[in-house]
């Protein structure tokens, strides 16, 4: 009787849970269907009713999609570019010597323009931009006349020719690009290894838009494409170097100026070459790369008259780069071989095996993490190669971490980014931290700042007093 | 008390049977309709004009101009979108290898005009927003049947048309994570198994995304929602909408294989 009673009460139990079960899921179903704009699909439950009366009932209007292009231009011009309010303000140096530029507060207020027209015939197109500034900040801080001319000629103004080419296909399986660009070699977004065909603006070290920071060169390249792998070769016409810091501003690394600078001239004999093959494949890729270019850093020579200059040697470099996606995760690796490097303390020339390693974590929303470690080896390493102004150890070990998380629906952008000689910077390094915000499609506001941290690595001796305040204002047609 | 026993558990058996009638009716299953969805004729070759109109909760509008073009190698999807507008992201594109089998994660590329540079983007995770969007890169990409349980809730009528809802939950802790949905309720159309409707319960607290198809049009005998709105709710407050507008579209284009390549991606249109 007592197990009749029992069951009967499990049983009921079972037919009440299944009855609140479905109940519960109608329940879930109606609320979650509230959600949409119109009635019809919902049923006529009363709750559902008071549900759709707090959403919009937004019709569908026509809305033409338009191209990209303006009406006032041709079809095959388009013209695209930038304007932008660029400023800084340093809080970490102390009161200068006398005669000494002050490089408290106000370093940059910038006013910067970029235009480019692109025009497209068939399967060419042409490309033309060009970039110009002036910063008011050395007039607006009454340090002017405590600047040199070379570091005004320099930071001051700037009117640039950028990239300049025609491209297209000579066939079905080749390229032509003609003409001053950009070629990014390696795999790696914030160490360079294998990416050494572009020289960079290192003016500002940790600051500049990534967009600005490459230096387009003029060159000839060629590529042809079959399956799933394609090589390009190119010839480099334009010796063009790093744009670095200059004596009599805050990230010159000396109280005097360098010695002159004698770079290789542009003409036949001293062209630079270079060759890639890629591979890209279902889940990964790898390349090669083979490259005979002028070294980036410069060395000491003496000229018949016993003064000091620096110059340029060839090097050649071999190397290969490759990447592998693991689920969320993007495994990279780069390696390169430089052989015939010049330094100044040294007669006979070195070589150096330069290898990264990195990550990329994308598997949280909106957020991508970065992290990267290189290791530079010079071989059959001189400890006079250790004094300056070469100042090399056998080895340095270079750290980047980078954070990226899109907020609001891609409107506010929270960068971090944290690139270290040694580790926490003890050998040098910088920490900058940015927000922008989307004011509309074309208007952004940034605001950050950089730390600097001082070290042994060259150029970053007495980089730490340079933390500084970022704004910027954008507007991009 | 013997005859009682029988007579009890054909009570509880009827009650069931009721209950699962009341649940799914006489109407196939889930699975079965979701397959049908999947089997639908989406075109080949499509070449079409593309935008999407962001709008915040205060009213501001945010426009992405893109020409998408796509095509099927077998069961997978080649696709390759290139943005116009804004300034911001023009030239920016997006090149997808979608695998129909869920045992291979899909190949993607996006290409990054002011780095002058193609990366590889690990697709694992699809619930990140497209480009600002509503849009998750799992709404814009085809979800694999055998990552999801599904089950037929109710038929319904939207705009006078006779649809099936379908639960769909996924089948692990794993796909919910890589989806970024706890579960979906589909509506789909009984007369051409298309979805029009999804409402999609999202793992990010209390969130729940509305797809709406506002305009289905068919081009050369394929059914295309030219207007798709996807709306992003909290607690049942409107957070975020994205318009999702399809023009020109085309299909049986003369588009390669070799087309949908890091080549044409980096060459833009």
């Amino acid at each position: 009787m007592r197990s009749r009673h029992l069951a009967r009460s499990l049983g009921l139990l079972l037919v009440f849970l299944l009855c609140s079960c479905q109940s519960l899921q109608a329940d879930e179903l109606e609320s979650l269907m509230g959600g949409f704009d119109d009635e019809a699909s919902s049923g006529s439950d009363n709750e559902l009713e008071e549900l759709l009366g707090g959403f919009s009932e937004e019709e569908s209007e026509q809305q033409e999609v338009l191209p990209g292009s303006d009406p006032f231009l041709p079809q095959w011009l388009t013209l695209q570019g930038s304007l932008s309010l660029q400023s800084t303000i340093n809080f970490a140096h102390s009161a200068p010597d006398p005669g000494q530029p002050d490089y408290r507060g106000l370093s940059m207020f910038r006013g910067h323009g970029e235009l480019i027209a692109e025009a497209s015939f068939s399967k060419w197109k042409a490309r033309i931009g060009g970039t110009a500034f002036y910063d008011a900040a050395y007039q607006l801080n009454g340090q002017r006349d405590l600047y040199t001319d070379k570091y005004l000629s320099e930071y001051e103004d700037e009117l640039e020719l950028n990239e300049a080419y025609l491209k297209g296909s000579l066939s079905d399986n080749i390229d032509l690009k003609l003409g001053r660009q950009i070629v990014v070699w390696g795999k790696s977004d914030n160490l360079r290894v294998t990416d050494i065909l572009n020289p960079l603006d290192r003016r500002y070290p940790g600051m500049l838009d990534i967009r600005y920071q490459r230096l387009p060169v003029t060159m000839t390249r060629l590529d042809y494409f079959w399956d799933s792998w394609n090589i390009n070769a190119m010839l480099i016409h334009e010796p063009r170097f790093d744009k670095l810091t200059r004596y009599n501003g805050e990230f010159f690394p000396g109280t005097k100026p360098a010695p002159r600078l004698e770079n290789p001239d542009w003409d036949w004999d001293n062209q630079q070459a270079g060759v890639a093959l890629n591979g890209i494949f279902s889940g990964w890729d790898l390349s090669f790369y083979a490259a005979s270019v002028f070294q980036e850093r410069a060395h000491l020579e003496i000229d018949p008259a016993g003064t000091p200059y620096r110059t340029r040697d060839r090097a050649t470099m071999v190397g290969t780069a490759g990447n592998i996606v693991l689920g969320s995760w993007l495994i990279k690796g780069e390696a390169a071989y430089w052989d015939g490097l010049k330094y100044s303390n040294v007669a006979d020339e070195k070589s150096r095996f330069d290898v990264l390693a990195g990550v990329e974590y994308m598997g949280f929303s909106d957020t991508t993490i970065a992290f990267e470690i290189a290791n530079r080896r010079i071989l059959d390493h001189d400890p006079l190669l250790k004094n300056l102004p070469d100042g090399q150890r056998e080895d340095w070990t270079q750290y980047a971490l980078r954070f990226v998380r899109d907020f609001m629906n891609d409107t506010l952008h929270l960068t971090g980014i944290v690139s270290s000689f040694g580790l926490l910077g003890a050998e040098g390094g910088f920490e900058r931290f940015q927000l922008d915000y989307d004011i509309s499609d074309n208007i952004t506001v940034m605001g950050g700042v950089v730390f600097y941290e001082s070290g042994d690595y060259p150029g970053f001796q007495d980089i730490g007093s340079n933390d500084r305040l970022l704004f910027e204002l954008e507007y991009r047609f | 008390m013997k005859t009682m026993k029988p007579r009890f558990y054909h009570t509880i058996a009827i009650l069931f049977l009721l209950f699962s009638f009341t649940t799914a009716g006489a109407a196939p299953d889930g699975r079965w309709i979701m397959e049908q969805v999947d089997e639908r004729d989406d075109g080949d070759n499509m070449e079409v004009d593309s935008e999407m109109i962001l709008i915040d909760k205060n009213g501001n509008e945010r426009r992405r101009e893109m020409k998408v073009f796509s095509k099927d190698k077998g069961k997978d999807t080649l696709k390759l979108s290139v943005f116009l507008a804004p300034a911001d992201v023009r030239d920016t594109g997006l090149l997808t290898h979608d695998y129909y089998s869920g045992d291979k994660d899909d190949d993607q590329w996006l290409y990054l005009p002011d780095l002058r540079k193609t990366k590889r983007i690990a697709t694992s995770d699809k619930s990140s927003s497209f480009m600002g969007s509503d849009f998750s890169y799992a709404d814009i990409t085809r979800r694999v049947l055998d990552e999801w349980n599904y089950k037929l809730l109710k038929e319904s009528d939207v705009d006078g048309h006779k649809v099936w809802l379908v639960e769909a939950v996924p089948i692990s802790k794993e796909v919910e994570n890589r989806y970024g949905f706890k579960k979906s309720i589909l509506f789909v159309r009984q007369d051409i198994f298309m979805e029009i409707r999804a409402i999609h319960v999202l793992q990010d607290g209390n969130k729940v995304k509305y797809m709406e198809v506002k305009k289905l049009e068919e081009i050369d005998g394929i059914w295309v929602a030219t207007e798709k709105w996807m709306k992003t709710t909290k607690n049942k407050k409107s957070l975020h909408n994205t318009k999702l507008l399809w023009n020109n579209v085309k299909f049986n284009q003369d588009l390669d294989e070799t087309f949908f390549s890091v080549r044409q991606l980096e060459k833009g249109l």
